[in-house]
């Protein structure tokens, strides 16, 4: 049995600048984007000022969640940036738990965390140059001491790096122990199986049934979970510290 | 032909469609959940903030409503009791009268029998006078048999009368 | 000749990145005794110390997963064989 770990396939290539490769992540991003969208049109879908559904109160709890988790984090100032909070967390957590349905998750694609941990690296300056100012926000890297700068310049860096890396790796390891179980217990089949004399039923995979369910629990739904949180409350933490004098 | 890239790699259009889908998601997700869910907040704060409003309007009412009822209600008990005051008055002084009006005619009317029965008395005795007057002055004449002047025969009777007494006579 | 060698440093390479584990193992377990000490101590603060400990650990996680992230580009995107 043959396991291999590949990267996101290439799905198709858009013929301009000599083909922009579409991968398996981009297409599966639509795809979950898609399903978030639908979720809300269908969830915000008649909502009444007496709720007289269980939907809507599902959808107030959901809502009154992410306003809280915002707030409570940054503080009431920064209750407009609840809805990309909103997109990144759902996005990101809807992503990593789409590994249960057999998709490729995006996040377990380097490209994908890295653009939203540089994003949050240039909100972070965004925000540290809107309060401090041109002059302040370069000063700022000179604290407490000159000679401390490149320190300060390479903690700035690695703060995408680390959280890329972070989401990435979790959820990329989970996807990898996963696949190699899958091959593990597939080849545990065929080599139970294959005493039988039929090609069709020493085929089937038997194993793979139910077994590695137990293992989504942990690498899935926890680290989904976790990692998706983990990642919005940095991305709030730092842009929240980052608006401080 | 699969094409796969490298289990790590960092490929600048992904990262590319990952910034616009990324963008994508949180305007439809303010356009879809947030908005539609904050209007229809809003408008509960409104009309929760009209329903309180109309309540204490309402209570406003009531109460005033209710200080009216209480002031009428109070009034009509002072009322009340005035005219029973005033009725008892009336009435007592209405019994007052009556009864003075009664004492006085029984005074009256006592009185009248008083003087009746004095005049009675009176005729009776003057009556009685003549009558012995009559009888002694017959008594006399027979016992002397000879007619005494008149004069004479006053002043006798006069003092007949007066010795018999007159308190042995109205004893009797 | 050099890609067998090449690939054969890469596994004990991937092999010692993994030594990495041994931190983060540490300092999970380190956190999550304070936090059974914690909700011994608190019991009815279990939900603040279980998240608190959960998010700890996922960001003292973050050097075993640097190990493993260069573990697996070791073993599934080696980029020295390229050098070849």
């Amino acid at each position: 049995m043959n396991v291999e770990v590949n990267g996101p396939r290439i799905m198709f290539r858009i013929p301009i600048l000599d083909g922009i490769p579409v991968t398996e992540t981009v297409v599966n991003m639509w795809i979950i984007m898609a399903a978030i969208v639908l979720a809300c049109i269908w969830l915000t879908h008649g909502l009444k000022v007496k709720p007289t559904s269980k939907k809507q109160i599902v959808v107030e709890t959901l809502v009154g969640m992410a306003v809280g988790f915002v707030e409570s984090t940054m503080g009431k100032k920064f209750r407009h940036w609840t809805p990309y909070i909103t997109a990144l967390f759902s996005l990101s957590i809807i992503s990593s738990l789409s590994s249960l349905v057999g998709m490729r998750p995006p996040t377990a694609d380097l490209s994908v965390t890295l653009a939203w941990a540089l994003l949050t690296f240039v909100l972070i300056q965004g925000m540290k140059f809107k309060t401090n100012g041109f002059l302040g926000y370069f000063k700022s890297f000179t604290e407490p001491v000159v000679f401390i700068t490149p320190i300060n310049i390479v903690g700035e860096i690695a703060t995408p790096i680390s959280m890329s890396f972070r989401h990435f790796g979790n959820i990329g390891a989970g996807m990898v122990i996963t696949s190699l179980v899958y091959g593990a217990l597939g080849a545990l089949s065929s080599l139970v199986l294959g005493a039988i004399p039929n090609s069709f039923i020493a085929s089937i995979p038997i194993f793979q049934l139910g077994l590695p369910a137990f293992l989504s629990i942990y690498f899935d739904l926890l680290t989904s979970f976790l990692q998706a949180y983990i990642f919005c409350m940095l991305t709030m933490v730092y842009v929240s510290n980052a608006s401080e004098e | 032909m699969k094409e796969f890239m490298d289990f790590v790699t960092i490929d600048v259009w992904t990262m590319i469609f990952t910034w616009g889908n990324l963008l994508i998601l949180f305007l439809l997700v303010k356009k879809f959940l947030f908005k539609p869910v904050n209007q229809m907040l809003e408008q509960r704060a409104k009309q929760i903030e009209e329903d309180s409003q109309g309540a204490a309007k309402a209570r406003t009412e009531a109460e005033a409503m209710r200080e009216e009822y209480e002031r009428q209600l109070s009034e009509a008990r002072e009322t009340a009791g005035e005219i029973i005051q005033s009725a008892n008055h009336k009435a007592t002084l209405r019994s007052e009268e009556i009864l003075n009006e009664a004492q006085t005619k029984a005074g009256e009317m006592l009185k009248k029998a008083d003087a009746q029965i004095a005049k009675e008395r009176q005729k009776a005795m003057n009556e009685m006078k003549d009558d012995i007057s009559d009888l002694a002055l017959t008594a006399a004449r027979q016992i002397l048999g000879r007619e005494i002047n008149s004069a004479d025969h006053e002043r006798l009777i006069e003092e007949f009368i007066e010795n018999a007494g007159e308190a042995s006579w109205q004893n009797q | 000749m050099e890609r067998a060698l090449i690939l054969a440093a890469s596994a004990i390479g991937a092999g010692l990145a993994m030594i990495a584990g041994i931190g983060p193992g540490i300092g999970q377990g380190y956190a999550a005794g304070k936090a059974a000490e914690a909700v011994g101590r608190q019991p009815e603060a279990k939900g603040t110390v279980t998240s608190t400990m959960l998010f700890g650990c996922a960001v003292a996680e973050s050097t075993g997963i640097y190990g493993l992230v260069i573990a697996l580009i070791l073993l599934f995107a080696n980029p020295l064989i390229k050098l070849l």
